[in-house]
């Protein structure tokens, strides 16, 4: 039962005021976002529901009848879902545009990550439970059931091959996050991964019945391997090399920040229809001898104006020291833009920024393209010295025009205390509320190394604030 | 995720799989034991209809002709072909010749060593023989997933089509 209560004349007639608007267009995007976030969550959970599906309207339940070929009945499941999941990490990692819309470049990259490993489990349980269940049919034990797939059935031993290539994918990539390899060596050995995917996918066909002609399962695997071949193609080959082309990005003036930090103006063709915006990064490269072969992740450290766009870098890798000596006129390429560290992801009116060392360029550029009421931002600065308040002037000037209140930080964090502070902030019992009063109800963002940004991360979740609130600029890849 | 739209997702893939397992739920009850019985019996009459000339368990047997002789060019009748044998069990087939034509391809024996077996050859038998009366001759491509069953097909069909002196 239900009564309708008819809204008093008085608030039916009155006008929102340009604020609440405002705050109500925000929350419209945010609610528009994770609409989007659960139905892409929806899709995933979904193609592993339709590959059980598949599989039970194959027959696959007659498996379960004895044990032996319940055995090999669980082997086939594990790698149909492996499969599935595998794809999907692949499409995770395309770039595709409305996956970087909605959660971002990072957070898509971490649920790759994520996937890895049970994915890995997944496949090797399929290899080793259909050893184990094809072997009990032929009277065989594991290995030799192994040895005789190898060397006697179709299309196996590439198929042997592929695993042995997933499984140094997956523990390079754990190795690598952990002991920090090069970018390049990554790269090398992500190219591992689509190797064994084309190398196992001839069995599917001749030992499995994934493309049994005449059956639903055909079109389903069809469907997601074209798909996923076509986003990787599109998204990585095809739109980045295309816009390459098009804007004919070129540097026109590389400027001394500081000793070891360089910001490089590049100017090109119809900028405006990139649509980049302040705090996203993209992927770049520049085409002298001693650049040419590596691609660099570096945000925009200004809202692009149509007419350039620009970043600035500190000496961190082996690339960084070079760009110094980069000519007015060298050609850039690059993929992107990337990220969601942007305006587009705002929950509410009211925003705190909160940037270290470098990572304050990004923040600069945020703040440039952010929309903010006159004192509904508070901008925080941090660096070990003056010297490292990069762009200081420019942000400095952003917080005047935009009316928000600006605090900088200088000073080396005290030792044995975990703060994101500086001894003298932390000695004086400043904080994140002190520092931005009004931070539970604002959206945060933050940009630093990583260590120092998990602190800031731990001390506004320990004030209360919820996760979308939060966005923080990873730089790792 | 929010919490209705998990619900939501949770509900629709469990109504996905119950999709799935309803399609498929057809092919546990006929494999059950007791209809497994009458599958068998049906299999034993289909054989004993076709003749007794040629063992089902020797894979060397020549190919009988179960009706008329050879004598010049293609007779109509029914041809068995040999059983070839696989790993996965023997098969044999049986041509049916009718106006100089291949009329029907009738299973007599297929690889039913286990359930996965059972399952590929019952699915890939009825695409072969489809192609078998298309194209009027033994050169047909292999079901993808089925090649054993697809080989010893297309070899017992050869030998059958030989003994009538079937040329295409």
């Amino acid at each position: 039962m239900s009564t309708l209560t008819p809204m008093p004349p008085s608030q039916r007639d009155r006008r929102p005021s340009a604020p609440t608007q405002r705050a109500k267009a925000i929350k419209r995007g945010y609610k528009a976002r994770l609409r989007r976030g659960d139905l892409l969550e929806t899709i995933v959970y979904f193609s592993v529901a339709i590959v059980l599906a598949l599989f039970l309207a194959d027959g696959g339940a007659t498996y379960f009848l004895k044990i032996n070929d319940a055995i090999t009945g669980l082997g086939i499941v594990t790698g149909l879902i492996g499969s599935d999941l595998l794809l999907i990490m692949l499409l995770l990692a395309a770039r595709i545009p409305v996956v970087d819309r909605t959660f971002g470049h990072d957070k898509a990259l971490a649920l790759h990550r994520k996937l890895g490993k049970p994915v890995l489990y997944l496949i090797l349980a399929h290899m080793v439970l259909l050893m184990i269940g094809y072997g009990i049919s032929q009277g065989l034990n594991p290995v030799a059931e192994a040895i005789d797939m190898i060397f006697n059935q179709q299309d196996m031993s590439i198929a042997f091959i592929a695993m042995g290539m997933l499984i140094m994918v997956v523990v390079t990539s754990l190795v690598i996050v952990r002991k920090k390899l090069s970018y390049e060596f990554w790269y090398l050995v992500h190219l591992l991964s689509y190797g064994a995917i084309l190398l196992a996918l001839p069995h599917q066909f001749t030992q499995g019945s994934m493309f049994a002609e005449g059956t639903w399962a055909r079109w389903y695997w069809m469907a997601l391997y074209v798909g996923t071949l076509a986003a990787i193609t599109i998204f990585r080959v095809i739109v980045p090399v295309a816009s390459s082309l098009r804007h004919d990005l070129r540097v026109s003036e590389v400027v001394i920040e500081a000793p070891g930090v360089v910001s490089v103006t590049m100017r090109g063709r119809d900028l405006d229809a990139l649509r980049a915006q302040g705090g996203q990064f993209f992927q770049w490269r520049f085409w002298t001898p001693g650049l040419f072969w590596q691609a660099h992740p570096y945000s925009l450290s200004a809202h692009p104006d149509g007419r350039s766009l620009r970043i600035t870098v500190r000496d961190l890798g082996a690339g960084s020291a070079k760009l110094l000596a980069l000519k007015s006129g060298t050609r850039v390429s690059f993929e992107g833009p990337y990220g969601l560290f942007t305006e587009e992801a705002r929950t509410t009116p009211k925003a705190v920024f909160v940037g270290a060392g470098i990572g304050i360029t990004p923040i600069r550029a945020l703040l440039e393209a952010s929309n903010l009421a006159p004192n509904e931002a508070t901008v925080i600065l941090r660096g070990s010295d003056p010297e490292d308040v990069y762009l200081w002037q420019e942000t400095y000037d952003l917080c005047v025009e935009k009316s928000a209140s600006l605090r900088v930080i200088v000073g080396h964090r005290p030792r044995g205390v975990h703060t994101w502070l500086s001894s003298e902030a932390y000695g004086n019992g400043e904080s994140l509320l002190t520092l931005a009063p009004q931070i539970k109800d604002s959206d945060l963002y933050i940009c630093g190394p990583t260590p120092w940004t998990e602190l800031v991360i731990r001390d506004a979740q320990r004030l209360g604030l919820k996760e979308h609130q939060i966005h923080a600029e990873r730089f790792d890849f | 995720m929010r919490a209705g739209s998990a619900f939501l997702a949770g509900v629709g893939s469990a109504a996905i799989v119950a999709i799935g397992w309803q399609a498929g739920v057809g092919t546990l009850v006929s494999s059950l034991p007791q209809s497994q019985a009458a599958a068998s019996g049906a299999t034993t009459a289909a054989s004993s209809s076709s003749g007794a000339s040629s063992s089902t368990t020797a894979d060397t047997s020549t190919p009988a002709a179960t009706t008329a002789p050879v004598a010049s060019g293609i007779a109509d009748g029914t041809y068995d072909g040999a059983v070839v044998n696989t790993r996965y069990g023997p098969q044999q087939v049986q041509v049916v010749i009718a106006g100089g034509k291949i009329s029907d391809v009738v299973v007599l024996q297929t690889q039913t060593a286990d359930r996965k077996s059972e399952q590929i050859s019952s699915r890939a038998n009825p695409i072969l023989r489809e192609e078998v009366l298309t194209s009027q001759s033994s050169k047909v491509a292999n079901v993808s997933g089925a090649t054993y069953t697809s080989q010893s097909y297309i070899q017992s069909l050869q030998s059958a089509l030989d003994a009538a002196g079937f040329t295409g």
